[in-house]
């Protein structure tokens, strides 16, 4: 035990680490990890939401109830680790919540954990790391963070393809690079789960969480139901693509994603699926799945972990998912409003307004706005955008 | 007889909890003298209510706690009714006379009242506790009428505003003697004799005072007071209402009969004893109360004197002698916590929250702090044992805390930290 005098001086010799901790396996896993490495670990959990109005059946699979705030913090007694409960509730409503509705609203379908990631994990919680005079941010992300021969710093995908999480995380600051620790980028999920099984996690044979944690069991579209006033959901017509003949009327569009088939209620001969989706008329267009088929992507908002050639050649994910497919990245430059808009208030931020066009050397399968499209060279993040 | 704490080593979680507690108006470490005389009590596991001998040692270990907790609150044994503690005891005041006037006196007394209604105006402060509020917005949902008292920013009620709201409608009066938050000290006498001019009933939540100030309910002049064991340096799991002879309130738990039918259930003899063993340190409250006075003056001195932009809430108000609730500018309170609680201090911005998440304090909300002041409260609450030496460190590494923090602050957020 440390004498108050030392305490009252501050930290102990180990570079101290400030790990996210969902209640999940691979969080409590990353935890472990950074103990036995024998650094100074604090626990932290976010909570994001406010469960006494959440009807999450809780712990299946969610990371925020208040089941895995408890496992979390069950994980860290077991580690012996200082955990502490941060309350993001009104940051993530303002940065995830509410820009995933507007998106439904949008007739996008959005991807509210790059948004969570953002602005909660590597924004709130640096300020956090900082503040708790921690050297490092640790989460269980299956992504690595490679030191090159030069020294430089890089995120690269994970060990385990099929688990692989980078595609979350192409809004890096890469500034930020360096103090970031991703202690479970080099395992395999079965590892990890062996893992926690020898250190006696509670969670080791938790179900892993799938979909949108704020969401869960009960589906985007009565989650959007919930929390959006009723005449803002308007029905409309679902149309045949290319023809325009009216099949059927539907009950809002916030109940459709591109190249979904089911739950169309359209009888048809031909297999229909969702082509696109368009928010001003509320009409959702079908067709046939040839038609969901494309080879340019225009994306937005492109942010840049490292800086690539205009034309390069890269792997480029449009949904996480997707396995990636080679791509031409062409910078399509500002658009005037934009630009407009820049001199107008001076503002330099590292979110430019250009474009993207992404061409794709095959065909990729349903483009879905308000995805991201997230690029690769080799195993490399170098950064993505939003798909328009 | 002598009184030490026994220091609080809980160290199950590798994390030095409490090697320098100062957050004692959450709970306070169990006094040496009650934690030696455990196993005794444990030996007494007997049904209370039983006839035969086994029972007769809880039976008097009981009556002897009750006796000796009467006496210390200036009551008469029969008007102390032990529950499970001082939420239960805030429930059971404010749900009980509720219950009463809304059955019992319906039938008697709805023709010889004015507009035939009884009583159903309740009138509370607005900043009690949780146990307060709650239990009266649950009752308000049942047909209660409610009145916040307000409390001003220097922790003060109009007392001329409070008499206002008093007339035969009034049921009951529920203010707390000291907040738990701030420490301001209510004028209890005063306010009680006020409610008892309408007819009304006074309640006081005394949770806060117990073992500070000395208390007598009789010169308080309330009907109902709610205390509990574990800010008394007792074991959790038992408090008290002082129940004035011949104040009508139903039961909040029908059972077999247990105090005097006022409280059904199993008596947790060992938590009651060990209020009752505490009790006997009723002549020491006095003096440990200077001592402690002493020592939370000699802090606040020492911290308005060497770090900047520190204020104290409510502090021109009588006050608890233990407690002060500081607002530190340019730091978030929370995150003050966490850094002291890493360092082995133990302190509170708030209430202490189940959820362990803080939100603003509702009460310094209710105060009139800014959102921005409450996140930037520290509560720092004295107890018997604390001494100048851990306050003086206190105060060393809270400076080098808040200088850290305020440093960040001025990195990452500079036009945020000159707005202010």
């Amino acid at each position: 035990m440390s004498t108050p005098d030392n305490k009252a001086l501050g930290k102990s010799q180990r570079p101290r680490v400030l790990v996210a901790m969902s209640g999940g396996v691979d969080s409590s896993v990353a935890a472990a990890l950074l103990v036995e490495q024998g650094y100074d670990v604090v626990g932290v959990t976010m909570q994001v939401w406010d469960y006494t109005t959440c009807d999450i059946e809780e712990g299946h699979g969610t990371c925020c109830s208040s089941v895995d705030v408890d496992d979390a913090r069950s994980v860290a007694d077991r580690l012996g680790i200082p955990f502490y409960v941060i309350n993001c509730e009104a940051k993530f409503q303002a940065y995830v919540i509410d820009p995933f509705i507007s998106a439904y609203l949008d007739g996008q379908t959005p991807l509210p954990c790059v948004n969570c990631n953002t602005y909660l994990k590597f924004d709130h919680l640096v300020r956090k790391m900082n503040e708790l005079d921690c050297d490092f941010l640790a989460t269980g992300h299956y992504a690595r963070v490679v030191t090159s021969e030069s020294g430089r710093k890089t995120i690269e995908t994970s060990t385990d393809d099929w688990k692989d999480q980078t595609y979350f995380l192409f809004t890096m600051d890469p500034k930020l690079i360096p103090r970031l620790m991703f202690p479970i980028g080099d395992l395999k999920k079965p590892e990890v789960r062996a893992l926690a099984e020898k250190q006696g996690l509670i969670n080791a044979r938790k179900k892993d969480s799938t979909g949108i944690c704020f969401v869960g069991n009960q589906g985007y579209d009565n989650f959007i139901e919930k929390h959006v006033a009723k005449d803002l959901l308007t029905g409309g017509n679902i149309r045949l693509y290319p023809s325009g003949e009216v099949l059927v009327t539907h009950q809002g569009i916030h109940h459709f994603t591109v190249g979904q088939r089911k739950g169309l209620g359209v009888y048809h001969p031909n297999p229909l699926y969702v082509i696109k989706i368009d928010a001003k008329t509320a009409d959702v267009w079908v067709g046939d799945e040839a038609h969901l088929m494309s080879t340019n992507v225009r994306v937005g908002r492109p942010h840049w972990i490292d800086s690539i050639e205009d034309g390069e050649r890269l792997k480029v994910k449009i949904r996480f998912q997707h396995k990636g497919s080679w791509a031409v990245v062409r910078k399509a430059g500002k658009r005037l409003t934009d630009r407009l808009t820049d001199k107008l208030t001076g503002e330099l931020s590292d979110e430019s307004t250009d474009e993207l066009t992404v061409e794709f050397e095959e065909p990729v399968r349903a483009v879905t706005p308000g995805q991201a499209a997230v690029m690769y060279r080799g195993s490399q993040l170098v950064g993505g955008g939003w798909i328009l | 007889m002598s009184f030490t704490t026994l220091r609080a080593s809980v160290r199950s979680t590798g994390v030095d909890s409490g090697a320098y507690y100062f957050d004692h108006n959450a709970t306070t470490p169990i006094a040496s003298a009650v934690a030696s005389q455990v196993p005794s009590w444990l030996a007494e596991w007997g049904n209370p209510s039983s006839i035969h001998q086994v029972g007769r040692g809880p039976k008097a270990l009981l009556r002897q706690a009750r006796d000796r907790f009467a006496s210390l609150i200036g009551a008469q044994p029969l008007e102390v009714v032990f529950t499970s503690g001082g939420s239960e005891s805030n429930n059971f005041a404010l749900k009980g006379v509720f219950e009463y006037y809304k059955t019992k006196t319906n039938a008697l007394l709805a023709n010889a009242l004015p507009g035939g209604s009884p009583r159903n105006r309740y009138v509370v402060s607005s900043v009690e506790h949780p146990s307060v509020i709650r239990t009266i917005e649950a009752l308000r949902e049942r047909g209660a009428e409610v009145i916040y008292l307000p409390v001003s920013r220097s922790g003060a009620i109009d007392l001329e505003s409070y008499r206002r709201l008093l007339d035969g409608q009034t049921a009951l009066v529920s203010v707390m003697a000291a907040n738990n938050e701030t420490g301001t000290i209510f004028p209890i006498a005063e306010m009680a004799q006020m409610a008892h001019e309408v007819g009304a009933l006074f309640h006081s939540d005394c949770v806060q005072m117990l073992g500070k100030i000395p208390i007598d309910v009789r010169k308080l002049g309330v009907d109902l007071a709610t205390f509990s064991g574990h800010k008394f340096y007792s074991l959790k799991g038992v408090g008290a209402l002082f129940v004035r002879r011949g104040t009508n309130l139903e039961s909040l738990v029908q059972g077999g009969g247990q105090e005097r039918h006022r409280r059904g259930g199993t008596e947790n003899v060992l938590a009651i004893a060990s209020l009752g063993k505490m009790s006997e340190l009723k002549d020491e409250i006095a003096a440990r109360g200077e001592e402690m006075k002493r020592l939370r003056d000699h802090l606040e001195r020492r911290v308005l004197h060497e770090i900047s932009g520190v204020s104290v809430t409510a502090g021109e108000s009588p006050r608890l002698p233990n407690t002060t609730s500081l607002v530190i500018k340019g730091v978030d309170g929370e995150t003050l916590l966490m850094n002291l609680d890493m360092r082995g201090f133990a302190v509170s911005t708030g209430a202490a929250c189940s959820s362990g998440s803080p939100e603003p304090s509702p009460v310094l909300l209710a105060m009139g702090l800014s959102r921005y002041e409450a996140q930037s409260s520290l509560r720092l609450s004295i107890g018997w044992e604390t001494s100048e030496q851990e306050v003086n460190h206190l105060v060393e590494v809270l400076g080098q805390v808040i200088a850290h923090l305020r440093k960040i602050a001025r990195q990452e957020d500079p036009a945020h930290v000159n707005a202010r």
